[in-house]
């Protein structure tokens, strides 16, 4: 029995690898290729026929875009900026209208949600040329909020109704006990709600956030050419040469702002997971 | 007190919130007010021209190959991330979140590099393995164009679907897994009667969202293929952006923008109202 149980685990384990390993084929196969020509002197990534490993390997482009040029740390440092305040800011305003629309009773409830969820649904292009003109009017042009604010507003439609499908699911008795214990609305919502909610609003975060990271047209128009505020995607797009996008500066770049990011995801899973945990226990 | 102190703040909240956002609504459809200022002729014009329905064919027939690729790719990464072991599923999340880390302008010009049938590596390697004669002309070619669209989007949408998944996935109790699994449930046969009810709120969201982003597409395909080859691979956003910045046809570039914001609404107020009846919202 033990034996068979042991067998079964080391076939369990095996799967486990192989899954992890068509997986992250699917998933890193295209940047395993930016990888690649990122360490190819510049120049030779249009060589015919195609190399799969440079003759001369160098790190030069990483060189080149984080040197005096280009400087993309200060980007990754900006979309930092710019997406963790924006994620606060939604959080915040979506957790409080996902809690209205899942749970309080009043009139234009759901006028309220489809008007929410409308505004989520308007195509980018239309709205950038009027943003710019209000920003500029408020005088935020180059700087970070005028990327901060209105990201921070195009992420809530979409937050507010994940976060809501979360709430759907917390138990109305957990809260009503809270409520004869004497809590009131907001104390309800952060003592007993978030806590079972925490992974959709984790997802609704990792969301946010990573929409105001790779936000391009926005961003592109109100930075209007400063480093100082460029985010990432802007400051990689300008990794060109008389107008020519060079790959391997593209490619060095792309994989110096995918750090940050992958770091991220694995520190915050610890995060999610007690969540989870913290959630099942209540 | 406290609880109607709340409800005054929750109820102020949205109006203030709709406030800030109908004055982008607002600024917004200026544009339009122009545009029919300048003359009801440019809808009919636009309505009368076989590009609209071209495009407008293949912006739903992209939406709702997408949509599908992308939930059932999505529920696939997400249902595996479940099944790994533990130390490797930490990875396997971080792996899984990778394509959507990459901005998307910056995604679709690796994809164009990628399918470059000169210095690419999928054309090459596709000579290589003898699928090919010579490396295929991925943007050219009217089937591998759109192919190649569906391809680039799939992959990063696949990967946020997942993580939709796995969030309202970690929802499902372990017991009701567990029991079902005493009763001698097949593995298919809980996916079907368990597994996907309890996950249909969050399949709802990841549907509303996903095809709300792929009605308005537009990076990908404007990095990748322009529209082209001609018009074939043109959405509506990227028909508006080129009638907007090329052809500096403001009136028929927002009436483009307008019908894809009309297409989205009436997709998203259909999945609203699904959605409604499915959580149990307190009624």
């Amino acid at each position: 029995m033990t034996i068979k149980h042991t067998h079964r685990q080391r076939l369990h384990r095996a799967g486990s690898w192989l899954i992890l390993l068509a997986i992250a084929l699917w998933c890193l196969a295209p940047l395993a290729w930016l990888g690649i020509t990122s360490i190819k002197p510049q120049g030779t990534e249009y060589r015919i026929p195609v190399e799969y490993w440079p003759q001369r390997p160098t790190l030069e482009n990483y060189r080149t875009v984080t040197g005096e040029r280009f400087g993309v740390q200060r980007s990754i440092l900006n979309s930092f900026v710019v997406s963790s305040v924006a994620l606060l800011g939604t959080l915040l305003l979506a957790t409080l209208a996902a809690y209205a629309i899942a749970r309080l009773r009043f009139r234009f409830r759901w006028a309220t949600l489809y008007a929410l969820q409308m505004a989520g649904m308007i195509p980018p292009i239309v709205v950038i040329a009027p943003t710019f003109v209000l920003l500029r009017w408020l005088g935020l042009i180059r700087t970070y909020w005028a990327m901060i604010i209105p990201n921070m507003f195009y992420a809530v439609p979409l937050a507010s109704f994940l976060i809501a499908s979360y709430f759907a699911n917390v138990p109305y008795e957990l809260e009503d006990a809270a409520k004869i214990d004497g809590a009131g609305t907001l104390r309800t919502i952060f003592r007993v709600v978030l806590p079972v909610a925490a992974p959709g609003i984790f997802s609704a975060g990792v969301l946010a956030f990573l929409g105001s990271w790779g936000e391009f047209m926005l961003a592109n128009t109100v930075s209007v050419g400063s480093r100082n505020v460029q985010t990432v995607p802007v400051a990689i797009l300008g990794l060109s040469q008389a107008f020519e996008l060079q790959w391997s500066w593209v490619a060095a770049g792309t994989i110096l702002t995918l750090v940050p990011i992958v770091v991220g995801v694995l520190l915050f899973q610890r995060v999610v997971v007690t969540g989870l945990s913290a959630g099942a226990t209540e | 007190m406290p609880a109607l102190l709340g409800l005054a703040l929750f109820n102020y909240y949205p109006i203030v919130q709709s406030a800030i956002y109908s004055v982008f609504d607002l600024d917004s459809t200026t544009d339009w007010l122009r545009a029919r200022f300048v003359g009801l002729a440019n809808y009919r014009t636009v309505i009368g021209s076989g590009q609209f329905y071209g495009t407008i064919g293949f912006t739903v027939g992209f939406t709702v190959a997408v949509v599908l690729l992308d939930l059932s790719l999505g529920m696939l990464l997400a249902l595996a991330s479940f099944h790994v072991t533990k130390p490797l599923r930490g990875v396997l999340r971080a792996v899984i979140i990778v394509p959507w880390a990459i901005p998307q302008v910056i995604q679709a010009a690796m994809w164009r590099w990628m399918l470059n049938s000169d210095v690419g590596p999928i054309g090459d390697l596709a000579v290589r393995l003898g699928l090919a004669a010579e490396p295929p002309l991925f943007l050219v070619d009217q089937v591998l164009a759109i192919g190649s669209v569906f391809l680039a989007y799939t992959w990063k949408g696949a990967s946020i679907t997942a993580f939709f998944l796995m969030g309202g996935l970690a929802l499902i109790p372990r017991e009701v897994i567990e029991s079902a699994k005493v009763d001698g449930a097949r593995p298919l046969r809980r996916f079907a009667s368990i597994t996907v009810p309890m996950l249909m709120p969050t399949i709802y969201v990841a549907l509303l969202y996903r095809s709300q982003d792929a009605l308005r597409v537009f990076d990908v395909i404007y990095g990748l293929t322009g529209g082209g080859p001609g018009t074939t691979t043109d959405t509506l956003s990227s028909f508006a952006y080129r009638s907007y910045f090329r052809f500096a046809q403001f009136g028929r570039g927002s009436t483009y923008a307008v019908v894809t914001f009309i297409l989205v609404a009436i997709v998203g107020v259909f999945y609203i109202r699904r959605v409604r009846k499915n959580f149990n919202f307190r009624v």
